[in-house]
């Protein structure tokens, strides 16, 4: 083990990983602190660039641009009352409440201290949960991996902020994209439509590209522009913060570990972590009349949460290619690329390029407190830099980004068609998130329930016969039956419609 | 483009049904039950049922209307004519543009053109628009192309490096 860790150490103490990480640092900085731009499209955005760099300095850029961009969305969260990423809107009316009571830099502190903490927390879930969960995988059979795609892609479902149904429609949308091309069980073409660009499947990257930033830019031209940040000077950021560890040190253990198990809920990502921590943290506090009004304790569990679900987040990717979140689901496009093949073999044959990972996660989180605090002192000058002179630099990225991937040109077809399907779906409340799991797991869906189906000659029972198959059947079929289930029990419920479990759903988002 | 659930809904009855015939249609592996056929055929009828669903309210009651925190004071409000939602689609129309147009003009004179557009449609004055469509292709090409190697078309204006 020790030998893993010192050539774990070697593969991250090369000048190319470390300025990747700085670069990476200072650029999710940058793009999460814009309103409007999200962790997931910085990391996007990023991939193009991954293509040219080592694997490991490849994976150091987009764990350092996906910790720093989600922190950094707290702070025109604060300033401004606009998140800057959907991670941050849950608490995003405390921090500004608190920056008019003139605590600017306490609410600020705690979103740069409570982050790194609540990341590092991630990093350690990841490095306890993994190996041991690598361990059970290996004995898994196409028959378990079928029930665990199948499984995470209902979880994805249940935990979308919208209607169940038109959840489980958008991820039946992304698993028919996944279809497309000639690479199914039998070679082949299918719904190509004649197209030789079709023949090698729709690439998962160029479409997240399209949903996540080409429909931002369509969304940016119907929206008004935000306010421009009023110029300020701050005092100490990280004064009174080790109090407030000490002070809550409970709600901040809380929202560790929220936020891990909401990472590793496949579809669940850093945004769903900060809502439920901070409607959880309401829930239990001794001054519940308080929130809302500027008071900091909320900040703390969610601001812990959100950057906890991003490491963890990891856990199922690399085991077994199940992406914890959209940002997972990037990350996973990129170890395929490089050469890291998701699946629990990857924790014995390359164990200190893993340990590389966990090593990038805390030195991110660690130099998250330093660059954030510069960050926040600049944020005046870059929350200045109006809209319609990032748009168009993002437009730019995504038609060379995508074009780049291929060296073709239908790339950037892709991107834009996605980026329509991706505005439409959005705009009639189909969680594109759920779309975008069906996409990256298709192929390993199909293959795992075809190669399935032949070794069971066609029969449904082998689906149940393995224990392990059995219980995660079971879990699925839960969590396909409870949506109609609550449905069903509301609709002929006595009460008022609705109110009996509204509440219980819905508190979720406070 | 916010549609009736009643029309999304009937989409995507026709859509999964066109993937399950689709589906239907696509021959087996010889001498097994099953082939590249299943999967669409279940996706295809799933995505149809789910499409009838929708297309009958079931499930609209989890819907939460999403908390739009309001700007804070001074916004004109923006005119809301019937051409006022097409805006949306220029992003996309640019990028098939590009498509289009990259091999011929080059990477730079295409570019500059996107961004002019883009932030022109987003309100930016020509002193900002001009300046930022004359220097932004110039550092992409800079980072994509010289950097990162990516070969983008010269077309009529190539760069010295």
């Amino acid at each position: 083990m020790f030998k893993t860790l010192i050539e774990a150490f070697a593969l991250i103490s090369t000048w190319e990983v470390i300025i990747a990480m700085l670069a990476a640092s200072v650029y999710g900085l940058v793009i999460g602190s814009l309103p409007g731009l999200s962790a997931t499209m910085a990391t996007a955005l990023l991939v193009p660039v991954t293509f040219y760099l080592s694997p490991i300095a490849a994976i150091a850029t987009i764990v350092a641009a996906s910790s720093m961009a989600i922190f950094s969305g707290d702070i025109p969260g604060a300033l401004l009352r606009i998140p800057g990423t959907p991670a941050s809107a849950a608490y995003a009316d405390e921090a500004y409440a608190m920056t008019r009571k003139g605590e600017a830099e306490l609410a600020l502190g705690a979103g740069v201290w409570f982050s790194a903490v609540g990341g590092i927390a991630g990093t350690l879930s990841l490095m306890i949960l993994a190996p041991p969960l690598a361990e059970i995988a290996l004995s898994f059979s196409t028959f378990e991996y079928f029930w665990l795609a199948f499984l995470g892609l209902m979880c994805a479902t249940l935990v979308a902020r919208s209607s169940p149904v038109k959840a489980i429609a958008g991820m039946f949308i992304g698993l028919l994209v996944s279809c497309v091309g000639i690479e199914n069980p039998g070679g082949v073409p299918r719904f190509t439509f004649g197209l030789t660009d079709l023949f090698g499947g729709i690439e998962p990257i160029p479409a997240l590209v399209g949903v996540f930033a080409v429909a931002q830019v369509m969304r940016a031209m119907l929206t008004p522009e935000p306010p421009p940040i009023p110029k300020r000077k701050f005092g100490s950021i990280m004064a009174g913060q080790w109090r407030l560890t000490k002070l809550y040190h409970w709600q901040m253990t809380r929202g560790n570990i929220i936020g891990i198990i909401i990472g590793v809920l496949p579809g669940a990502g850093a945004d769903m972590a900060a809502w439920v921590s901070y409607a959880m943290s309401k829930k239990f506090s001794k001054t519940p009349e308080k929130f809302g009004t500027g008071h900091v304790e909320g900040l703390v569990e969610a601001g812990a949460s959100n950057n906890a679900s991003i490491a963890s987040g990891w856990v199922p990717s690399l085991l077994f290619g199940i992406p914890g979140d959209t940002i997972a689901a990037i990350a996973i496009g990129v170890l395929y690329m490089k050469g890291l093949n998701p699946g629990p073999t990857l924790f014995t044959e390359k164990a200190s390029s893993m340990y590389a990972i966990y090593l990038m996660f805390i030195i991110a989180n660690i130099l998250m407190i330093p660059l954030g605090i510069v960050m926040i002192r600049l944020a005046a000058y870059v929350l200045r830099a109006p809209r319609a002179s990032v748009m168009p630099v993002i437009m730019l990225c995504c038609a060379v980004g995508s074009f780049a991937i291929g060296n073709n040109m239908f790339g950037v077809v892709t991107v834009a068609t996605f980026g329509v399907i991706g505005y439409v779906m959005e705009a009639n409340g189909y969680p594109v998130a759920a779309m975008v799991l069906g996409i990256v797991m298709g192929t390993m869906v199909e293959q795992a329930f075809v190669t399935s189906l032949i070794k069971s000659d066609g029969s449904i029972l082998p689906f149940f016969e393995r224990p392990v198959s059995a219980v995660l059947a079971a879990s699925t079929i839960a969590a396909f039956a409870w949506p109609a289930f609550v449905w069903i029990k509301r609709k002929f419920s006595p009460l008022p419609g609705g109110e009996r479990s509204k509440p219980e759903r819905s508190a979720g988002f406070g | 483009m916010r549609l009736p659930d009643r029309v999304t809904g009937l989409f995507l009855v026709g859509l999964g049904a066109a993937a399950a015939y689709g589906g239907w249609l696509l021959p087996p592996v010889p001498g097994q039950p099953v082939g590249p056929n299943v999967f669409p055929l279940v996706i295809g009828t799933g995505l149809a049922l789910c499409g009838l669903a929708i297309a009958f309210g079931i499930g609209h009651t989890f819907e939460e209307e999403e908390e739009i925190i309001p700007l804070e004071g001074g916004h004109a409000v923006e005119p809301t004519g019937k051409l006022y939602g097409l805006r949306a689609l220029l992003p996309p129309a640019l990028l098939l543009f590009y498509v289009a147009a990259a091999d011929r003009l080059g990477f730079i004179i295409t570019a500059a053109l996107i961004v002019y557009a883009t932030a022109t449609a987003l309100g930016a004055r020509l002193k900002l628009s001009l300046p930022l469509a004359a220097l932004a292709p110039i550092g992409i090409h800079l980072i994509f192309s010289k950097l990162l190697r990516v070969p983008l078309p010269a077309g009529l204006l190539p760069m010295p490096w």
